[in-house]
């Protein structure tokens, strides 16, 4: 028997026969960036994880962990993937009380799931990454993805209070606790949250959660960009406790145009001023909003709402497999000249999440790879100059492999190494796919 | 100390900014606890760039080192219980950069915590941790510990407000992690950084965000007669869908120490007062607030009234912030607990802490973060009682005991310090406790950071197991 499939049988006898694939027909769909690995392992358990991950460990061979795939295409073209670790199994709800204002899952549970379970109690889990709500509550930490509501609650680095992990020596471990306050030892969550599966597996999320806000409604307005950038800073300067400020170009807003009840130009911006909190309070940020975004500001309200919304949330999420996102990190007052630089070029969309110093942007029609390369270097250093730094989210795996995705000069590379080292001492988790191969 | 050593010392920070007399080296021996230990030398440097040059004569010798702010630890992470270098960082007390457009402060490891937000409130923001002790900790120490404050329930504690930082590790390296841009890639060196208490160096700048002040407060203020009424409030009112800034709950015992101490027109013949604030727009809070009231109302409080001035609100807070020097007027020494639960299981919480009082024959004085389960009991005893603070470490024990119980914590915002190092095995496994440890041992290999704070010893990690 070669070593190989010593390993798969030892694995296999971990989940079980059912629980593991290795028909090349099913492991075919699981493919990413053109690799497929050789087995697909469906644990049950933190203890079936970390048996897992260990005799991976030992054996080298290695590990990709998956939730729902929805965000998977985060990442540099991964080596060659041994196995697939699959969250599907572990999907339970593990502790609620409403009355706590947290929630503890497994981290295969799916956003949508979480969200209709503390939603009978009027609570939100505030988090709504890009994609559809299939996306993972152990995914959604690995990448510390946020959305629309990004200035007002933050991402998983501030929701995630506590987290079961499965480490690759075979041990679980708990980091944090189920207390919003809790100082007891170094704060491991923020070390795993955001890791994208290089230092362990996250097996169960423990996450603060908030009341669903009474009342929510858009304010939009179509702006010259100089009057959209002064928009911009009176709203972050008031006290008016906007919950979500975005500002696309002519390009983004295409996909959505016609079911707004403003006209767009070419060189216009579209503002969005999302409105969340309690009865009292709307009506005057509403009439505050209007008055400054002035006479060609209109509000909307209900499923319009929604659907701008939704819009947002998934201006980043790749519109097809191959769809090229960038995504620019600049100190908030430079959101709108980011925006600036991508919307002179023709094709290209760009949406600014202005309360947070984001900006997502792609070509439209990703065709000429070259093309595109050189852009996204000269977004880099658009941001670098900014004071930022850029990111290729997705794209096509010929343009990732070109791409220096991550970015080239990372600092303090060799204390992530360290760490990396020291968590995953045969570097067996991964499969090269976040920055310089960690 | 050794005499090359401190020659480095006094090179790094100029002989005058290097003491060595007893008494100059007593002031620094403790901190807000009562841990204790008497450092070899304490240096005052003025730049990141000293404490780098500071650092690395520590490292050449071996020495350990504690950074200190004000000393308002109250766990003792700033007493330099191995003896040592004390860095004390009062010098290093400037704004670098107050950039409000990006709603950014770039501030050195010495700044007070009130002064920013002096310097903030004029132009309409805040730096949200909010400590009790913010007249005097410096953001250097809340960053090291993770600080809290009343307000987290609504803004979250000290790391979701810091976005960067600079830090000389303990080989003396000066690192920049993070930036006024928010998620950078590779692993979050910042998040792990901030609540490490020392242990993985110093920091000496940090980049933080600010928030716009809330246009308008209002402070419900609610007595009631027993604790667990209030703390049936707290959970009714999270219930019902808000989230206040604040709510804050201070018994009998409390009350009575403020009202003798900073007489603020409290009536001492309750059992709890339930502060409640909601903040938001103008002439939007009084439904709210008005909600909170009644709730209060139907839980049979005495009173409750709803304090709209800006006066009534400052005498109110004041009472609060005051509660914790005015406790310690009450005894000649206080044992300060921090235990944090899910605030579903305060009550029983409550009700077990009330029979280790009587157990013990001690007074305990309680203040609590109710809103976010942050209990803080302060056990009174006498120091010269030979078996005072034995009893009151017994009654501290038991309480870590049954915070761990329900699923709390042993610290929500004090830290674990000298004091509960041994107390970590109540929450955390061993396993757990390893992998902290690899991660402490990658920033500070040879161990000369902050040496004997947060975690156990290896050999000594069963001790403290219930």
């Amino acid at each position: 028997m070669t070593a190989l499939a010593s390993a798969l049988r030892d694995l296999e006898a971990i989940v079980g026969e059912e629980n593991f694939l290795t028909a090349t027909q099913t492991v075919s769909g699981y493919q990413i960036d053109g690799q497929r690995p050789v087995a697909v392992a469906m644990p049950g358990s933190a203890e079936e994880v970390a048996r897992l991950l260990r005799t991976a460990s030992e054996q080298g061979l290695s590990v990709l962990l998956r939730g729902s795939g929805t965000h998977l295409y985060l990442g540099a073209p991964p080596t060659p993937i041994g196995m697939v670790l699959s969250f599907a199994r572990m999907n339970r709800l593990v502790e609620y009380d409403a009355e706590d204002l947290t929630i503890t899952a497994e981290a295969g549970t799916t956003l949508g799931a979480l969200q209709k379970t503390v939603g009978e109690h009027g609570q939100i889990l505030p988090l709504d990454p890009p994609g559809p709500d299939s996306a993972t509550l152990g995914g959604i930490a690995a990448t510390n993805l946020s959305g629309t509501m990004r200035m007002r609650y933050g991402s998983p680095r501030d929701l995630v209070i506590g987290l079961r992990v499965a480490l690759a020596d075979g041990t679980v471990v708990k980091t944090g606790g189920k207390t919003v306050k809790n100082v007891a030892g170094y704060e491991l969550n923020k070390l795993f949250v955001s890791s994208l599966g290089t230092l362990g597996a996250i097996c169960a999320l423990t996450m603060r959660l908030t009341a669903q806000p009474e009342a929510k409604q858009i304010v939009l307005a179509s702006l010259p960009p100089p009057t959209a950038a002064e928009a911009v800073r009176h709203l972050l300067s008031s006290r008016l406790d906007i919950a979500t400020l975005e500002v696309a170009n002519s390009a983004a807003c295409r996909r959505i145009a016609r079911a707004l009840p403003v006209t767009l130009g070419p060189d216009r911006y579209l503002m969005f001023a999302g409105l969340m909190g309690d009865r009292e309070s709307l009506p005057r940020q509403e009439s505050e909003v209007l008055h400054l975004l002035g006479p060609g500001a209109a509000r909307i309200q209900g499923e319009d709402a929604d659907s701008a919304w939704a819009f947002l949330r998934n201006a980043a999420f790749p519109a097809a497999p191959g769809s090229v996102v960038a995504r620019l990190s600049v100190p908030l007052s430079k959101t709108l000249e980011a925006a600036d630089a991508v919307s002179s070029w023709d094709g290209w969309w760009a949406v600014a999440r202005a309360g947070s110093g984001f900006l997502h942007a792609g070509p439209v029609d990703s065709g000429d790879l070259a093309d595109v390369n050189q852009r996204l270097l000269h977004l880099r250093q658009t941001a670098q100059e900014l004071g930022g730094f850029a990111v290729l989210e997705a794209g096509p795996t010929e343009l990732k492999r070109e791409f220096p995705i991550w970015g080239e000069n990372v600092h303090d590379l060799d204390l992530m190494q360290k760490l990396k080292e020291t968590f995953d001492p045969t570097g067996v988790l991964g499969c090269g796919r976040f920055l310089q191969g960690l | 100390m050794d005499k090359r050593a401190l020659r480095g010392l006094r090179r790094a920070v100029g002989r005058h900014n290097a003491l060595t007399e007893p008494a100059d080296l007593l002031l620094y021996s403790y901190d807000s606890s009562t841990a204790r230990g008497m450092p070899g030398a304490v240096v005052l440097p003025a730049s990141t760039e000293e404490v780098a040059a500071v650092v690395k004569v520590c490292a050449q010798h071996g020495i350990p080192f504690v950074a200190r702010g004000a000393g308002t630890n109250l766990s003792g992470g700033s007493a330099p219980i191995r003896g040592g270098v004390v860095i004390a960082l009062s010098r290093m007390n400037r704004v670098l950069d107050l950039d409000l457009p990006n709603q950014r402060a770039v501030v050195e490891a010495g700044v007070v915590n009130l002064d920013l937000q002096n310097i903030l409130a004029p132009h309409g923001l805040q730096f949200c941790p909010d400590p009790a002790s913010q007249k005097a900790s410096t953001i250097g120490g809340n960053v090291a510990e993770n600080a809290g404050g009343p307000h987290c329930l609504k803004y979250g504690v000290t790391v979701n407000h810091v976005l960067g930082l600079t830090v000389v590790l303990p080989s003396g390296d000066i690192r920049r992690f993070g930036s006024k841009a928010e998620d950078a890639p590779g692993y979050d060196l910042v998040g792990l950084f901030v609540g490490s208490e020392g242990t993985f160096g110093v920091t000496t700048e940090m980049v933080l965000r600010l928030r716009p002040l809330p246009e308008s407060t209002q402070i419900v203020v609610a007595f009631f007669d027993t604790l667990e009424a209030a703390g049936g409030a707290v959970s009714r009112i999270i219930a019902a869908g808000m989230v206040p800034a604040a709510l804050e709950i201070m018994d009998k015992a409390t009350i009575e120490a403020v009202e003798a101490s900073f007489p603020s027109g409290l009536p001492t013949d309750v059992e709890a007062v339930l502060l409640i604030e909601v903040e938001g727009l103008e002439g939007a809070l009084d439904g709210q607030a008005e909600r909170c009231a009644s709730i209060c109302r139907e839980l049979e409080a005495r009173s409750a009234e709803i304090g709209r001035t800006p006066e009534e609100r400052e005498r109110l807070w004041s009472a609060r912030r005051s509660a914790f020097g005015a406790t310690a007027r009450l005894s000649p020494a206080m044992l300060v607990t921090d235990a944090t639960v899910p605030r579903t299981r305060l009550p029983e919480v409550l009700r077990q802490i009330q029979q280790i009082e009587r157990k013990h024959g001690l007074r305990i004085a309680k203040i609590f973060h109710a809103g976010d389960g942050n209990l803080h009991s302060n056990i009174l005893f006498d120091r010269d009682d030979p078996d005072g603070l034995r009893r009151a470490e017994a009654a501290a024990t038991e309480i870590f005991h049954v915070a761990a119980g329900v699923e709390g914590t042993i610290t929500g915002e004090h830290g674990v310090g000298a004091e509960k190092p041994r107390f970590m095995s109540l929450i955390y496994s061993r396993e757990d406790i390893e992998a902290q440890r690899k991660v402490q041992r990658v920033f500070d290999p040879a161990g000369i950071a902050n040496p004997g704070k947060v975690l156990p010893e290896p050999e000594a990690a069963a001790e403290g197991t219930a």
